[in-house]
């Protein structure tokens, strides 16, 4: 696909996807915006203790997995664009990249929590771990059931149950995934850099 | 009526009725209480009052949806109920063992019910709602089994219907989440932890699933609209229930010496709790303007509207009220949590077993699909004066609970329990007369299956 | 292209989503057994309080008391009556009461308990006041 393709490919309904899931998008950064929230709050009232346990947060890790996200979501637009055009070979392969990318976070992701149960650190450690565990780990979950969407929708691909005709499904899944990358993109500052 | 098995449903719907006439005697006797301390001393003491009154409602509860069940399933399924026979058996046994709990309560003492039930082989009685002894509590779990049996062969034999799936599923969770009354440790932060697992995952759970089902069905039997679209609601509305409700334990979990972060869990996701409800009423109202028929059976229209707007008022906006654990610091265990559990359990389950008893009830004695109209206005009769004294009811324990919080909690000079209790008197005798308004409410509410009896039914419009 | 929202994916919403929770339910829930011994007083959790906890359940105190807050509404909170009134005054007011009640006012029942289920049921209520309850109830009253 060519760079003109990517720039011609009109958005032809507004918003794409299903309905259903821009609620369930709402929702969600709803319940993850009340949770930044109370962070941020908490974090001014204990600035001490946030900021000394903050420096034993991997960052390099957290870095390593934003890109991994970024690419991954970046890799669900070209399969989204692809399928839109009929290229559904192209759209597969850019899933199945975006699904590789997804696993490499949860796999960094999966050796961090590792690490903080050997050395016995967990939601009651204190309230910065209380925090930072409960967001990561909510925000976790979420990958791995975005991951589930995308294999799904992968595999449908595949199987050509999706065209230039029909792709709403696809859509649906790629709005998902930019959710759970965008709160991300939210968490990753706040919680490590901040 | 379409098979002749759906008619082991009517005793279950009657003896629902019976036991809803004691839970409501029960009431107004502890309301009683509640302002003349020493009302029926000792014979009937407060804690055995109230132990009837909580326990013959989860049971008339059980009975209704069990008939609801065996009324339905059968119809979705488009088959005869697996076995007839089976089910009037265990409709004889849950019967007989629950009224003779509901005896043991009343004629022994309290701890010489446990002795001879031989409690302390393995103790589970003793803790709210789940006093009954444990042997009757294997015999609630027998009876599910084959009540689960009976309704899963049915199922599994005939169309499988996305209303039978989810009324299955929401069984099967009812039973399996009851296994959790068994466990009893000696650390009381661990039992009332997992007790949570059978109360709240109940009644802000899986019973969810089945108030969702029942309503669906009674909405497309009354309106007509397509079944496609009813299903598709049901399902969104129960994955909110549940989305909402599982983490939303967590607002259990505040204060009986579990972790801080369940305040921050428990806070943010019971906050979301109210959305399944009001999606239910959208769902309810949306159902019937866009009504393709008009049924001849107008109070089960009403009855389901009903329960769509009570269960949203008193489990969605009563529950949100007092959800935030900075709030609930000040409100748990006072009245505040009362006047939310009388009007949740009101709106949410007992009208929804109503309606679908009004629904099916015609049926069962023999007619089309309605009562005389004359019948018809006398039931919807009970269903204001129950509906509108319900409503009394919430807001004069609210007024108590707001009272009670600021004397006891919030002043300067917090005040004793019992000091406040006097100074809130005059709620409680306005919630006792509303009570007793209740009461005329039910009376005229089985009038209404004997007025009118012999009388034509409305033609359909 | 199909712009409506289909019943399969309603279904798998639901699926999906229950399933969602659940896991994190029991996931928040091990989390939490694991660190209960820091609030729940296991230390002191003798067998005399747990012998306490049966003489609570077989006289069915949780229908008129709160405890933690849970329970019914009609008689005082014990989560923390023992620092309200002490050991013995707990199983002072236990021991006498009269047995036809006070009249006109709300009455709690004689339980004729022996002398060792009021050390108990004292012992037990001493146990529940010392549990880490995030500060609840706001004060002395309950």
């Amino acid at each position: 696909m060519s760079k003109k393709q990517l720039m011609t490919t009109k958005i032809t309904k507004y918003p794409p996807g299903e309905i259903i899931i821009w609620l369930f998008i709402m929702a969600e950064l709803m319940v993850f915006g009340l949770f930044f929230a109370a962070y941020a709050v908490t974090r001014i009232d204990n600035i001490e203790l946030f900021e000394l346990y903050q420096q034993n947060l991997d960052t390099t890790a957290a870095l390593y997995n934003t890109i991994a996200l970024l690419s991954s979501s970046y890799f669900v637009v070209r399969s989204v664009i692809a399928i839109k055009h009929n290229q559904q070979q192209d759209s597969f392969k850019w899933m199945v990249l975006a699904i590789i990318m997804g696993l490499v976070f949860i796999i960094i992701k999966t050796d961090e929590f590792a690490h903080h149960v050997s050395n016995g650190i967990t939601l009651s450690t204190n309230t910065f771990y209380m925090f930072y565990l409960s967001l990561a780990f909510f925000h976790y979950l979420h990958v791995i059931l975005g991951l589930i969407i995308l294999s799904v929708i992968a595999r449908n691909i595949n199987k050509g149950a999706y065209s230039a005709k029909e792709y709403t499904n696809v859509e649906t899944g790629a709005s998902y995934w930019h959710m759970v990358d965008l709160v991300w993109l939210i968490l990753f500052p706040l919680v490590y850099v901040m | 009526m379409k098979y002749t098995s759906q008619m082991v449903a009517k005793p279950y719907f009657i003896a629902a009725i019976g036991l809803f006439v004691g839970q409501i005697l029960f009431g107004i006797i502890m309301g009683l209480q509640y302002v003349i301390g020493d009302f029926l001393f000792p014979e009937i003491p407060f804690n055995v009052a109230r132990m009837v009154h909580t326990n013959l409602l989860i049971v008339w509860l059980l009975f209704g949806f069990m008939g609801a069940s065996y009324y339905l399933v059968p119809e979705e399924a488009e088959t005869e109920l697996h076995s007839p026979i089976l089910a009037k058996l265990m409709f004889w046994i849950f019967l007989i063992a629950g009224a003779a709990t509901i005896l043991g309560y009343l004629l022994v003492p309290y701890a010489t019910l446990a002795e001879i039930t031989m409690n302390d082989l393995l103790p589970t009685m003793g803790r709210e709602f789940l006093e009954q002894p444990t042997i009757t509590k294997i015999g609630i779990v027998i009876v599910a089994l084959a009540f689960l049996f009976n309704i899963g062969m049915t199922i599994l034999k005939g169309r499988k219907t996305v209303i039978n799936l989810v009324l299955l599923i929401g069984l099967v969770g009812l039973a399996v989440f009851f296994l959790f009354a068994f466990y009893n440790p000696d650390n009381i932060v661990l039992d009332k932890m997992f007790w949570w697992f059978v109360v709240h995952l109940w009644v802000e759970g899986v019973w969810e699933l089945i108030l969702g089902s029942l309503l669906a069905f009674v909405l497309i039997k009354t309106t007509g609209v397509d079944r496609e679209v009813i299903e598709k609601w049901l399902y969104v509305i129960i994955a909110m229930a549940l989305i909402t409700g599982l983490i939303g334990t967590g607002h259990h979990f505040f204060w009986i010496g579990t972790p801080g972060y369940w305040q921050w869990w428990g806070s943010i996701f019971s906050a979301m709790e109210p959305i399944p409800f009001f999606m239910m009423t959208v769902f309810a109202f949306n159902m019937v303007n866009k009504r393709r028929r008009e049924h001849p059976n107008q109070p089960a229209v009403l009855w389901a509207l009903g329960t769509g707007v009570m269960a949203f008022l008193g489990a969605g906006v009563w529950g949100f009220l007092h959800t935030l654990s900075p709030v609930n610091y000040y409100t748990h265990g006072t009245q505040i949590t009362a006047a939310h559990g009388h009007m949740a359990f009101y709106g949410a389950y007992v009208m929804i077993v109503l309606a679908i008893i009004s629904y099916a009830m015609p049926m069962l004695n023999g007619r089309k699909a309605a009562n005389s109209a004359k019948s018809q206005i006398v039931e919807m009769w009970s269903f204001w004066l129950m509906t509108i004294s319900m409503v009394f009811i919430t807001l004069f324990l609210t007024g108590a609970g707001i009272l009670q919080v600021y004397l006891q909690r919030m002043s300067d000079n917090p005040l004793p329990f019992m000091v406040v209790q006097d100074k809130i008197e005059l709620f409680y005798w306005l919630r006792e007369g509303a009570g007793v308004v209740f009461l005329i409410g039910l009376i005229v509410y089985i009038a209404s299956f004997f007025i009118g009896k012999d009388e034509a039914e409305p033609n359909e419009a | 292209m199909s712009q409506a929202f289909t019943k399969s994916m309603a279904r798998n919403i639901f699926y999906g989503g229950s399933m969602f929770f659940f896991l994190l339910l029991l996931v928040l829930t091990f989390d939490t057994v694991e660190s209960l011994p820091q609030t729940d007083n296991r230390e002191n959790l003798t067998a005399q309080v747990a012998k306490g906890k049966h003489v609570w359940e077989n006289n069915n105190c949780i229908g008129c008391h709160t405890l933690l807050g849970e329970g019914a509404y009609f008689a005082p909170e014990l989560g923390n009556v023992h620092k309200r009134l002490g050991k013995e005054g707990v199983i002072a007011f236990i021991k006498f009461r009269p047995k036809n009640g006070i009249p006109g006012r709300r009455s709690m029942p004689q339980f004729n308990l022996t002398d060792d289920e009021l050390d108990a049921v004292a012992e037990f209520l001493k146990y529940t006041s010392e549990i880490n309850t995030q500060n609840w109830p706001p004060n002395i009253q309950g």
